[in-house]
């Protein structure tokens, strides 16, 4: 029980200091409302194809949104050698690991929300058809997003050009969880039950069990060596 | 020793590449379908075996390394991950080659060609990560990381693209049909030949590693001094 | 369309060739930059302990 006691209380911290400047939430929100916009010039959309591809352009505008947040998870712990003093601390490496991604999941979570509504004002598109499923859809989507994100936060986080390597690692190992939230997205969002499309359900929850595994077991190696 | 070793097995490659050269493109017939272009698999096909074995290699010694922090290890994971990119990137131009001929098209996102390229794009990845951290001991303690995340990443990505291919399904291709006789052996037997060379690129590039370490407790006497 | 095939085919072993040219190429040139950076250094710590 301690573990999962340290582990809210890394969530919590990392909220905590989150919302008292809202700075990485508001950068978030605003790039995620700039993309939308953007979009609607690439595209000028009719309905029909803009339901084919909201699930490919919201998981886009998700995962460029999301690596903003993502990029500060460790690097707010660097003046003052604070993530020093977090390691040394009893709070074991995977714990201090499962409460950043979870503060993590959490913002880009309420990113996500303001994106669903504002999408489906700027597209015409009635999104929330299947909503439980879409929920269910998303969170699993944006768990998978996080975790990958938060572990090559930590990987990145001592290193020169720690802005620009995390998305150029994250964007490729996110591929295969990218694509079935996409395919599960698109499915929902036209009104379809999720029965249909149970294959990439299956794969998606497979991806998020195989990578949360390897994070929580490599934690320790990349913080502390 | 080692460099009759090198010179000995660079001499062999080479010899076995232009002997398979000259069968290649003297003593087999045209393909009846394809015409001459499907020479170029002689070359394609057995970039990607030694490609892949490169890459198993690397995981290996990544893992090595994080078990026995020999740097030695680190120096083997980098050289054959390096050699692998080099294969790598003559499959997929190559391909893309013949694929011009053979297909019509430079380029086409069906599950094989998407996969391969993902391939690419997280061992160039690893690359760069390398080249942006200065302490050898960081640096090889977070490219293991990665590299572990990476290999578990190919089987996941091969999948995911393979299921939505078979949902969105690649141009109708005037398929490339089965090789036989004599043009089967010559595409194994230029494979030990690919072979060779890459580990002649391996072991030169260990020898480098090798002399960087040396290079850099050098540079930390003469500061001393 | 022949010409262009057997055009291409050479385009194709040509790439193959020169990618692993090129790479021997760039690990020699590694090599000797490397060679002399190591010769220079070992000088240099010879001169200090010297004296």
């Amino acid at each position: 029980m301690r573990y999962f006691r340290h582990t809210y209380t890394i969530l919590a911290k990392d909220l905590r200091a989150e919302l008292r400047t809202k700075e990485a939430l508001n950068a978030s929100f605003s790039f995620a409302l700039t993309i939308l916009l953007l979009m609607s010039f690439a595209f000028d959309p009719t309905e029909e194809m803009t339901r084919e591809f909201s699930g490919g352009l919201l998981w886009l505008v998700f995962a460029f949104a999301g690596v903003l947040i993502l990029n500060r998870a460790f690097a707010r712990e660097l003046p003052n050698d604070c993530l020093d003093a977090l390691l040394a601390t009893p709070v074991p490496p995977s714990a201090l690991f499962l409460g950043k991604a979870l503060a993590n999941m959490v913002l880009l979570l309420a990113v996500e929300a303001v994106c669903f509504p504002v999408f489906g004002i700027f597209y015409n598109i009635r999104w929330a058809r299947q909503f439980w499923p879409l929920l269910l859809v998303v969170v699993l989507g944006t768990w998978g997003f996080t975790v990958v994100g938060t572990m090559f936060s930590a990987l990145t986080v001592n290193i020169r050009l720690r802005e620009v390597m995390l998305p150029l690692l994250l964007y490729t190992t996110m591929i295969p969880g990218l694509i079935s939230a996409m395919q599960l997205t698109v499915h929902l969002i036209a009104g379809e039950p999720l029965s249909g499309a149970l294959v990439w359900l299956r794969f998606l929850i497979g991806f998020d069990v195989i990578f949360t595994s390897l994070a929580l077991a490599l934690t320790e190696t990349v913080l502390v060596g | 020793m080692r460099k009759t070793v090198i010179t000995v097995m660079a001499v062999l490659g080479i010899a076995l590449l232009l002997r398979n050269l000259h069968v290649i493109l003297l003593e087999l017939p045209d393909d009846a379908a394809q015409g001459p272009i499907y020479r170029i698999m002689f070359f394609h096909i057995p970039s990607w075996f030694t490609a892949g074995i490169a890459l198993s290699l690397s995981l290996a010694a990544s893992v090595m390394y994080l078990i026995k922090k020999d740097l030695r290890w680190d120096g083997m994971a980098v050289a054959t991950t390096e050699v692998a990119v080099a294969f790598l990137t003559i499959g997929l131009v190559t391909g893309s080659i013949w694929g011009r001929v053979a297909w019509g098209i430079w380029w086409t996102w069906d599950a094989r060609l998407t996969s391969a390229f993902v391939c690419w794009l997280l061992y160039v990845g690893y690359l760069v990560l390398r080249t942006a951290i200065d302490e050898p001991t960081q640096r090889a303690r977070i490219s293991a990381v990665l590299q572990i995340f990476a290999f578990a990443d190919l089987p996941i990505v091969w999948y995911s693209i393979e299921w939505f291919r078979t949902q969105h399904p690649a141009p109708v291709l005037r398929g490339a049909g089965s090789i036989e006789g004599p043009m089967k052996a010559a595409v194994y037997a230029n494979w030990p030949a690919l072979m060779l060379i890459g580990a002649v690129f391996v072991m030169l590039r260990l020898r480098q590693e090798s002399v960087k370490r040396e290079i850099d407790s050098l540079r930390r006497t003469v500061h001393a001094l | 369309m022949d010409s262009r095939n057997i055009e291409f085919m050479f385009y194709g072993l040509a790439s193959a060739w020169v990618i692993l040219i090129g790479y021997g190429l760039t690990l020699l040139v590694r090599e000797r930059k490397i060679d002399d950076e190591l010769r220079r250094l070992r000088s240099l710590v010879e001169d200090r302990e010297r004296k």
